[in-house]
């Protein structure tokens, strides 16, 4: 019995929370280029960049309110600088949207021509966020680090193997659920919501019922923000604010979003876990797990690994792909323009 | 007229700043974009110390001054540092190069731009054990030793720390997979085991994956050859707060006291090698790197980018003249025994006894020493992280 | 999907040709003066490289309208083709290992078929999935069986300097064309999986791919060398230092810089040849990269304009134009989409291998999206999508800003910040940045081009050249 229970906690620990934390962190980037793509009809290129952006500013806004020594506790100083990395980043990519892409949506450009325009702004904000803090590495963590640490977990279960939950973990699956929570009630609810939805669903029509399409636009901009900048703070807190990170964080996110079909938010949410499982899961030497469930004459010695880790993020587009050629439109029946 | 106003930018932009006359160029080629962009601004800062020091010591060829120009060589793509180092070469000038800085971009440069040009070219960072072996027609030198032996030291230290298995996981690079298969053949023919080897990306979103099969392979202690800024901290992260690992070995790139600073108290006990020993030269390399404000330990490479610096230097003055292939016959001279010996932020004197025609050896924050092909012996020294901090355990 | 272009009338488009490729022709002339011949020499022979992959991408993209974003896999092909033909083989480890090599290559060959034509056999039917991923994983599973121990005898030969089969030996040159099969081959078959998406999917898909492509290049070290690089490739042209030694080449810049060299005495004659030799042996063999990629590049152009020329041609951009009128005339659209597919990236791959063979070395770590495809989109777009030499200018053009922008960035910033004092903490931060203007200059090229001239430099002729 108290292997099984081993065997289980070995699984909580190395599988199931970290996998559970990058798929929050995931679905809530893969939630920013959803919506994107649902109302303004492109792939954007920037949302690595754009979530770099954010956590450049709510680091900024960290530093400044632990040096006027205000904090929040035994949870990251953070969370009290995320409205404004939200409102900062908001307002830059507004700004964007009223010098790039407003132009090509009045000449009702293609699709790719928003794609290669988002490339453009990608581009500039690599730049930028680079000049603004620099390519190091910052560590903004503060408050409390664990919920649920090694020793008191050993000592309250008495067990060989031990589950460790971080604050960083417990906050963004929270956050991420009570985020997911609100979309979801604003898409269903709301009078806004609804007329996006419309808006996404059949672009002419709701001109017709006289949607304001800029209004609109706008609401996605800064909901986009707000997604973008929260999964990068939360990643950043959880892992540190490396610029190149959260650039090579857009692969996963964008294969999260085609897995789940993009333009369904439900499938960026559920495409984000995908990756986020299948990355552990595939790549987990099961040689421990296996030692505990099994009589120990039936023991293997090898390591049990079905991919070496040196292909995990090839994993996440084996998966893609795989997904594509079964759903050519992804789990959730994804939109085509 | 965009494009005219684009054509005005371009041809400002070739026309920069104009040097004057006698000051002598030096190009320091480093990565400042891609996977080592954090590493790079503060070798390139410790590099400048030592040309700062030259210039105004008053005394570098009849009162010249060394002007550093900085370049990116971005680490991984080699034909644009190539193009870097093209320009540097042809267009600024520049006597000789403190670069490149990774291992990959340093042969193209190398083969493509120094060799044919005779550029005496020092390399603080580039310690891959392939560039032994490269075909630098005598221009190439570095001055942080090759990663075939620091292999072999540290799997002694491990093994007489009584590590019997261990799990290794390394930076997939050239750099990281060449300690690791150096230290994985050391450590099994001391008798050793080797339960995963397995690599990790550097800048990559998360590594949750890795440290479980890491994990999961039933060794108690981890290797890391890897960043310490990089996916190396992340896996130490990472295993630290799965309880995974609590002992880390740990390669140069991960020996900094901002690893110590950020996650030390949680490792305890853990240890790795770092190029240098006690050198008469440390302590007055970190009386200089902290009054510029550079963390002497905060990172890699950085007394090596001083010392390559210095050597270039001094290699000149002893040469008489900024002929590149001059330069190239005096840097063993200067940077070797006999002659006196020449520390860190004794610039001065060693140009003054150059100047003189005397012999100096320059000994700097590294203990700098050539080998015929331009190699380093290297020593190294143990550190343990012993109450939240790296300490100094014995020379190797 | 797509719309028309703007249309310039003919005289003003040749006129425009003209100017455009006389402005960047000055542009490098200007290299030549104000910096270096030798500089600009190597950034022209990286310009006629990206031009050619350019032209790779305006096949797919421009012709037939295909989104692929997975060029860096193409090129990182060609490379490796280059390391396979031109590279002389390593006996001990062909010995050590290659047999079994060979042997799981053919099992997991076998094993592809045997799945290809189950599918035949049982399309539609029930367990059709499940009976071939059960072929496909056994087959995998055995050929790895029979390959793991091989690779690890490979791999154990010689390590820091081999470890890995090599190649043939065979001449550098027939590598490009090796490259061009070899990404063809592969997109025959990412084309046969992936070609039926659409739009994005497609995007994304083969943006993965090309992931995967490289990332077994960088850990298949039997192969590769993977992150251990592969150095010292052949080359094609001399070597500077045999030139700077060569009877007949110290002749030659002898001659060449007779009148100055004539006024001096034979010490002082001797002193000052070595630095003209150095320099001459640099661009004498820059020249002759320079006159091999022109070569390529004429050979593809030419090729690729009687292709869009042709019946051919002309039915690809209808599909391009209308793909549902198209497929409704019973035109084959998937048909043509996988021969621009495997045309385009065949083309992407002899760049990829030339570009290897300048470099003389295959460094499988250094491919990365950002440089390898979104760059050389960059150069398409801006160039001007659906007219080769508009891809041509792009490739050329954007290969010049994004070696100068670094100059042209620190020039930039130090003129803004002129203003402030020497010791102000923000030019200082300002100026140690300036690396960074490199992408940002990239992006604002990009974004006024598409907003002042949305196609192009050059944009397509609809009606050219007939």
């Amino acid at each position: 019995m108290t292997d099984v229970l081993n065997a289980l906690v070995l699984f909580a620990n190395f599988i199931f929370v970290p996998a559970l934390t990058y798929g929050s962190q995931l679905a809530l980037g893969a939630l920013g280029v959803t919506m994107i793509y649902s109302v303004l009809r492109f792939s954007n290129f920037a949302q690595g960049e754009t979530m770099a952006f954010g956590t450049v500013i709510t680091i900024l806004g960290t530093w400044g309110l632990q040096a006027l020594g205000v904090n929040l506790g035994f949870l990251p100083t953070a969370l009290l600088a995320l409205p404004l990395g939200i409102a900062v980043t908001a307002g830059l990519l507004l700004l964007t949207d009223k010098y790039v892409y407003r132009y090509y949506r009045t000449q009702r450009s293609a699709s790719i021509t928003f794609v290669m325009a988002s490339l453009g702004v990608m581009f500039i904000m690599n730049g930028l966020i680079r000049l603004i803090l620099g390519p190091g590495d910052q560590n903004f963590t503060d408050g409390e680090r664990f919920v649920l640490s090694a020793s008191a977990f050993k000592e309250w279960s008495g067990l060989d193997e031990v589950l460790v939950i971080r604050t960083t973990q417990a906050l963004t699956v929270i956050l991420a659920i009570i985020l997911v929570a609100l979309l979801f009630w604003f898409l269903q609810k709301t009078k806004t919501g609804k007329a996006m939805r419309a808006y996404a669903d059949n672009e002419n029509l709701a001109l017709l019922s006289g949607i304001n399409p800029d209004r609109i636009v706008m609401i996605t901009w800064i909901i986009t923000a707000a997604f973008a900048t929260t999964a990068g703070v939360l990643y950043g807190l959880d892992k540190g604010y490396k610029p190149l990170a959260y650039f090579h964080l857009l692969l996963p996110i964008f294969a999260a979003v085609i897995v789940g079909g993009i333009g369904r938010p439900i499938g960026a949410i559920a495409g984000g876990f995908i990756i986020a499982f299948s990355e552990v899961i595939l790549t987990y030497a099961y040689k421990k797990f296996l030692a505990y469930l099994l009589p120990s004459d039936l023991a293997p010695d090898g390591l049990v690994q079905l991919l070496s880790t040196e292909y995990k993020l090839a994993i996440s587009f084996i998966i893609l792909v795989v997904v594509l050629l079964i759903k050519p439109t992804g789990l959730f029946k994804g939109k085509v323009i | 007229m965009k494009r005219l106003v684009l054509a005005s930018v371009i041809l400002a932009g070739l026309s920069t700043a104009v040097w004057a006359e006698e000051d002598v160029k030096i190009g320091v080629l480093m990565g400042f974009t891609g996977p080592i962009e954090s590493l790079a601004p503060t070798m390139a800062g410790s590099a400048e110390l030592a040309l700062k020091e030259i210039s105004d010591s008053g005394a570098f060829l009849g009162g010249k001054k060394i002007v550093p120009v900085r370049a990116d060589s971005s680490c991984v793509d080699a034909a644009a540092a190539t193009a870097t180092a093209e320009r540097l070469a042809s267009s600024e000038k520049v006597v000789a190069f403190i670069g490149p800085t990774c291992s990959g971009e340093t042969t193209a440069v190398v083969n493509n731009v120094s060799a044919p040009n005779g550029i005496p070219t020092i390399s603080p960072s580039a310690t891959s054990p392939a560039l032994t072996t490269v075909e630098d027609k005598g221009v190439f030198f570095r001055t942080a030793p090759s990663d075939a032996r620091q292999g072999e030291v540290l799997a002694q230290v491990a093994k007489d720390r009584g590590i019997n298995e261990i799990a290794i996981t390394y930076t997939n690079n050239d750099y990281g997979k060449g300690l690791s298969e150096s230290f994985s053949k050391a450590f099994e023919k001391l008798g050793g085991k080797v339960t995963i080897n397995a690599a990790h990306e550097d800048g990559k979103a998360d590594y949750s994956a890795e440290v479980a099969a890491l994990a999961a392979s039933g060794a108690k202690d981890l290797a890391v050859f890897g960043y310490l800024d990089q996916g190396g901290k992340g896996i130490i992260q990472n295993a630290l707060d799965t309880g995974a690992f609590k002992r880390f070995v740990m390669g140069d790139g991960m020996v900094g006291e901002k690893l110590a600073a950020d996650l030390g108290k949680d490792m305890e006990g853990s240890f790795g090698t770092m190029a240098g020993g006690e050198y008469a030269g440390s302590e007055a390399w970190n009386k200089i790197a902290e009054s510029a404000k550079i963390d002497p330990k905060g990172g890699p490479y950085r007394a090596e980018s001083y010392d390559a610096a210095a050597v270039l230097a001094l290699a000149m003055q002893a040469a008489k003249s900024t002929d590149r292939a001059a330069i190239i016959a005096k840097i063993k001279e200067v940077a070797n025994a006999p002659g006196e010996k020449i520390l860190p932020g004794e610039l001065g004197k060693g140009l003054k006894i150059l100047a003189d025609g005397g012999d100096i050896d320059y000994v700097g924050a590294t203990n700098i020493e050539f080998d015929d092909v331009g190699d380093v012996p290297g020593s190294y020294r143990e550190m343990e992280i012993k109450e939240g901090k790296f300490e100094s355990v014995k020379t190797h | 999907m797509s719309q028309r272009p703007h249309e310039i009338a003919r005289g003003n488009y040749y006129l425009r040709v003209i100017v455009v490729f006389t402005l960047m022709a000055g542009l490098l002339a200007l290299v030549g003066f104000m910096q270096s011949w030798s500089l600009a020499l190597t950034i022209v022979n990286l310009c006629l490289i990206s031009a050619v992959m350019a032209l790779g991408v305006n096949i797919q993209w421009g012709f037939a309208g295909l989104f692929n974003v997975g060029i860096m896999g193409f090129a990182a092909l060609g490379g490796l083709a280059v390391l396979l033909v031109a590279m002389p083989p390593v006996k001990e480890a062909w010995a050590a290992g290659g047999i079994r090599v060979i042997f799981a290559l053919i099992i997991f060959t076998a094993a592809i078929a045997l799945t290809l034509h189950t599918h035949k056999r049982l399309k539609g039917k029930r367990g059709h999935g499940l009976a071939l991923s059960a072929i496909l994983i056994v087959g995998i599973i055995i050929s790895r069986f029979v390959l793991d121990p091989g690779v690890a005898a490979i791999e154990a030969v010689n390590p820091s300097s081999t470890g890995y089969l090599g190649g043939l030996g065979l001449p550098v040159v027939f590598a490009w064309l090796v490259g061009g099969a070899l990404a063809a081959g592969v997109a025959w078959l990412i084309g046969k999986i992936t070609l039926g998406l659409r739009a994005d999917y497609l995007a994304i898909a083969t943006l993965g791919i090309s992931e995967i492509l490289v990332a077994v290049m960088r850990n298949e070290d039997w192969l590769t060398r993977g992150v251990k690089n592969v150095t010292n490739l052949p080359r094609p042209v001399p070597y500077e230092i045999e030139l700077q030694q060569a009877p007949w080449f110290i002749d030659l810049v002898a001659r060449w810089n007779a009148d100055s060299l004539g006024l001096l005495g034979e010490s002082a004659r001797a002193s000052a040849l070595q630095p003209l030799l150095i320099e001459g042996s640099t661009i004498f063999v820059k020249l002759c990269y320079a006159g091999l990629f022109l070569v390529v590049l004429l050979v593809i152009y030419q090729l690729a304009e009687l292709a869009l020329n042709s019946p051919w041609g002309r039915m690809v951009r209808a599909i391009r134009d209308n793909e549902v009128a198209a497929d409704a005339m019973g035109k084959d659209v998937t048909g043509r989409h996988l021969q621009i597919f495997v045309l385009g990236s065949a083309v992407v791959g002899i760049a990829g291998a030339m570009l290897v063979t300048l470099d003389s070395q295959f460094t499988p770590g250094s491919y990365n999206p950002l440089r390898y495809t979104f760059l050389i989109w960059v150069m398409v777009i801006v160039g001007g999508s659906g007219n080769n030499l508009g891809a041509i200018i792009g490739g050329f053009l954007v290969w010049f800003i994004w070696v100068e922008a670094e100059p042209i960035g620190f020039w930039f910033i130090s003129l803004l910040t002129s203003g402030m004092g020497d010791d102000n903490g923000l030019r200082k931060h300002l100026l140690d940045s300036a690396q960074y203007m490199r992408v940002i200059i990239m992006g604002s090229v990009l974004l006024l081009v598409m907003r002042f001239s949305p196609w192009g430099i050059l944009p397509e002729q609809t009606k050219q050249f007939k």
